[in-house]
């Protein structure tokens, strides 16, 4: 099998190819839930599998390679640009194919995530990245997970078919405005991003709403009992930037609007893809967001967050702290530390705006637009709202039980279900694994505090951060570094 | 205190549970424990209880009956798990059903639920856990092996999984702990089996065979990590060495 092609050998190409593709922080295989079928290879589920972990920390779930790392574009922060002097190698669609089944049949991935360089134009790029799917799903029989990455500039057509084949598809946003995309991404424009991103929120809530689903994207459960969350409010008003009124972030359209108005693909490129009778891309879109090259703030990067989850339904938003390869006077400087801890801060953030009922306006301000190093965002806004605390544990809502920062979801869960039993004390908090190291600073049990403590900013901040010190420097060190942390176990919540 | 012990399989336990209650000792002075015992107390007196069909019928339909079924779905599931204190946990839960119906399975006052609530899910992890990190390889022509050495006898709980995985294919999963194996004939249903001397001997073989592939995840396992991000302490957390035996990647 290791035959010459391009002058490389399929192991040269996995090697070169993979590596290409490793900057692309999205690899969950999570959103898709699809029993196996007598003849086929493969299923989906929802919660998605991890099959390995890399030596940096990260998930394995999807052979991530790209198609090919020759690329037209020549986008500053990116190692496949035009103007570098790289190894550069092609795969063939049916290589592609052998080696997804191949590693999927031996539980190594759970599928595939296929993203390319531009070679020749965009139109060309996608139609071979289109027919490696096709012939994955129609003469290798593949039923697992696929994830493909849309090219900014391809035709409409090509992108339908590619939803129809896949089970998620994203366009990377990389830069949250325009301004930086046009700086460090030339050959790319807002317009090229959102353009299909907008039609692709129209063709998935079509699709869902062809077969009964709501036209929504599923959210955790929580966000049901969460009177505040973005995914329950002014889903259906137009959205605002970040100081209410001014100039939105995102060109936005609600989701009844996108129904209704000509923002869905008509046709795909081949008309068998149709035939297949795959929704489109039932695990919904992604994007990403490059963190640190531009100059955008914490409160510009979350806000443009929501605004993508709240318009675009975007089921996921990844984000990447920049990690200098290329020099350029408008990047910053090779030896600049990758911004893990700040990287840290945001995805805890989107877990806030997901998982918690918080909107990116309460986390931040104008006038505060970076989030502290020192705690988590969620302490961060406890101590800066005292007024709201304690929360007497026996009583609260679920609204107010989930901004107790050390109570997650599952905790709250936990919390009113006992509760339906009796009074609740600290000991049996404990014994329900409700962790006092956070929470023992925001809540009573029967009007009680834990220990005497004055519910003072900085008394708490201090020892907050204190207890945080250790990990915080593990993420933002020199020494140690880290990738997303362990935000599921942070959390307590599954990775979506 | 009296001590009933018993091998550390459902029946079994259910028998044992089975001569513990009817010995009208009182349930504060019994305890059930499986074997081998740890440590033997000069306090305590033992009795050594056989697995006996007659008991085992009666203790599951007493539950399903008085209790409910997924009330004793729950105690099987749990006597999967290698924690020693399950047949005890599996006796004082039974305990709390007769008196106070299904529903205490969620009452988190009690300790033995909180208990039980804990051992479901890091069996439940377990389980996960080798449905991620099991690594078939192919030896002759598509027959899928993989091995895996759990704490906690789960290896039938992957049989769902990699059969609605992989419905058109043969496999099998062998426990080498507790030397089962889930078997798995292509577009046909799996089952348990537990393996003779033999059968174990020659599977152990497998993993010797070379598999092209092997060596091609090793490539990509290996370039698709950031080595500006390199942190080996996460991925020792998140991926344990316990769980690693079989992870080709790490050969
Ligand atoms: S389009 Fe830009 S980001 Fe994508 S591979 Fe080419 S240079 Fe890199």
């Amino acid at each position: 099998m290791y035959e010459l092609r391009n002058g490389f050998t399929i192991k040269e190409k996995l090697e070169i190819l993979s590596d290409a593709a490793k900057y692309d922080v999205a690899c969950t295989s999570s959103g898709s839930e699809r029993s196996g079928k007598e003849g086929m290879l493969g299923n989906a589920v929802a919660s998605g599998v991890c099959h390995a972990f890399a030596s940096d920390g990260r998930c394995i779930s999807l052979l991530k390679i790209l198609m090919t790392n020759h690329c037209v574009y020549d986008c500053k922060y990116c190692k496949n640009r035009a103007g570098n002097d790289i190894p550069r190698a092609t795969f063939t669609p049916d290589e592609i194919c052998t080696i997804t089944v191949e590693f999927y049949k031996r539980n190594y991935i759970e599928g595939l995530f296929l993203s390319s360089g531009i070679i020749k134009n965009p139109d060309y790029t996608m139609e071979k990245m289109c027919e490696t799917l096709r012939l994955l799903r129609t003469k290798y029989m593949f039923n697992g997970y696929i994830h493909i990455k849309a090219i900014p500039g391809a035709s409409s057509e090509l992108i339908y078919s590619a939803g129809l084949l896949a089970d998620r598809i994203s366009i990377n946003m990389e830069l949250p405005t325009n301004e930086s995309l046009s700086r460090l991404a030339p050959n790319k424009t807002m317009t090229n991003i959102l353009k299909p991103m907008n039609r692709i929120t129209g063709t998935i809530a079509a699709h869902r709403a062809a077969i009964g689903k709501d036209a929504r994207m599923e959210r955790a459960v929580i966000n049901e009992h969460l009177v505040n969350s973005i995914f329950n409010s002014g889903a259906d008003k137009p959205l605002s930037g970040i100081d209410g009124s001014s100039e939105p972030l995102v060109d936005t359209k609600s989701l009844i609007k996108t129904l209704t108005e000509d923002n869905t693909f008509a046709y795909p490129a081949d008309i068998k893809d149709t035939r297949l009778k795959r929704s489109f891309a039932p695990a919904g879109q992604s994007t990403q967001m490059i963190i640190g090259a531009s100059g955008e703030t914490d409160l510009e990067i979350i806000h443009t967050a929501q605004n993508l989850y709240k318009s675009f339904d975007l089921k996921r938003v990844f984000y990447s702290g920049y990690i200098p390869i290329n020099e350029d006077d408008a990047l910053p400087a090779l030896n600049t530390p990758v911004p893990m801890l700040r990287e840290h801060r945001l995805y805890q953030a989107d877990f806030l705006l997901r998982y918690y009922g918080f909107q990116a306006n309460e986390l931040l301000s104008k006038e505060r637009p970076f989030f502290d190093n020192r705690i988590d965002p969620k302490c961060d806004w406890a101590v800066r709202h005292l007024c709201d605390f304690p929360v007497e544990v026996n009583t609260a809502s679920y609204d107010k039980l989930i901004r107790v920062p050390g109570i997650g979801p599952t905790g709250v869960k936990r919390i009113v279900n006992a509760r339906r039993y009796g009074r609740l004390n600290f000991d049996m908090l404990k014994r329900m694994g409700i962790v006092l190291k956070r929470a023992q600073y925001f809540i009573t049990c029967n009007g009680k505090m834990l220990f005497n403590i004055p519910l003072e900013e900085k008394f708490i901040i201090n020892s907050l951060a204190d207890s945080e010190k250790k990990e915080t420097v593990r993420i933002g060190g020199k020494d140690i570094t880290i990738k997303q942390m362990n935000l599921f176990s942070d959390f307590n919540v599954m990775s979506s | 205190m009296n001590v009933f012990t018993c091998a550390p399989d459902l029946e079994s336990i259910l028998s044992c549970i089975y001569v513990a209650w009817s010995s009208g000792l009182g349930h504060k002075n019994i305890k059930i424990e499986s074997e081998p015992i740890e440590q033997l107390s000069l306090f305590d007196s033992y009795t050594h209880v056989d697995k006996d069909h007659a008991m085992v019928q009666s203790v599951i339909d007493a539950v399903n009956l008085k209790i409910s079924p997924s009330f004793y779905s729950d105690l099987a599931y749990i006597s999967m798990a290698y924690e020693k204190d399950v047949p005890d946990l599996m006796y004082r839960l039974m305990l709390l059903g007769f008196a106070y119906g299904p529903g205490v399975i969620n009452n988190t006052c009690y300790e033995v639920v909180v208990r039980f609530h804990e051992i479901k899910k890091r069996l439940s992890n377990e389980s996960c856990r080798f449905k991620e990190v099991s690594r078939f390889h192919e030896v002759r022509h598509s027959l899928y092996v993989a091995h895996i050495e759990p704490k906690s006898r789960i290896v039938i709980t992957l049989g769902p999984a990699f059969s609605d995985r992989m419905p058109s294919e043969n496999w099998m999963v062998i426990d080498d702990v507790h030397r089962e194996a889930v078997i798995h004939p292509k577009n046909s249903p799996f089952y348990l089996r537990t393996l003779t001397e033999d059968e174990f001997n020659e599977l152990l073989m497998t993993e010797k065979e070379n598999d092209e592939y092997t060596d091609l995840w090793k490539i990509f396992f290996d370039s698709i990590a950031i080595k500006e991000r390199e942190n080996l302490k996460l991925q020792r957390s998140l991926f344990p060495l316990w769980t690693r035996k079989h992870a080709v990647e790490f050969t």
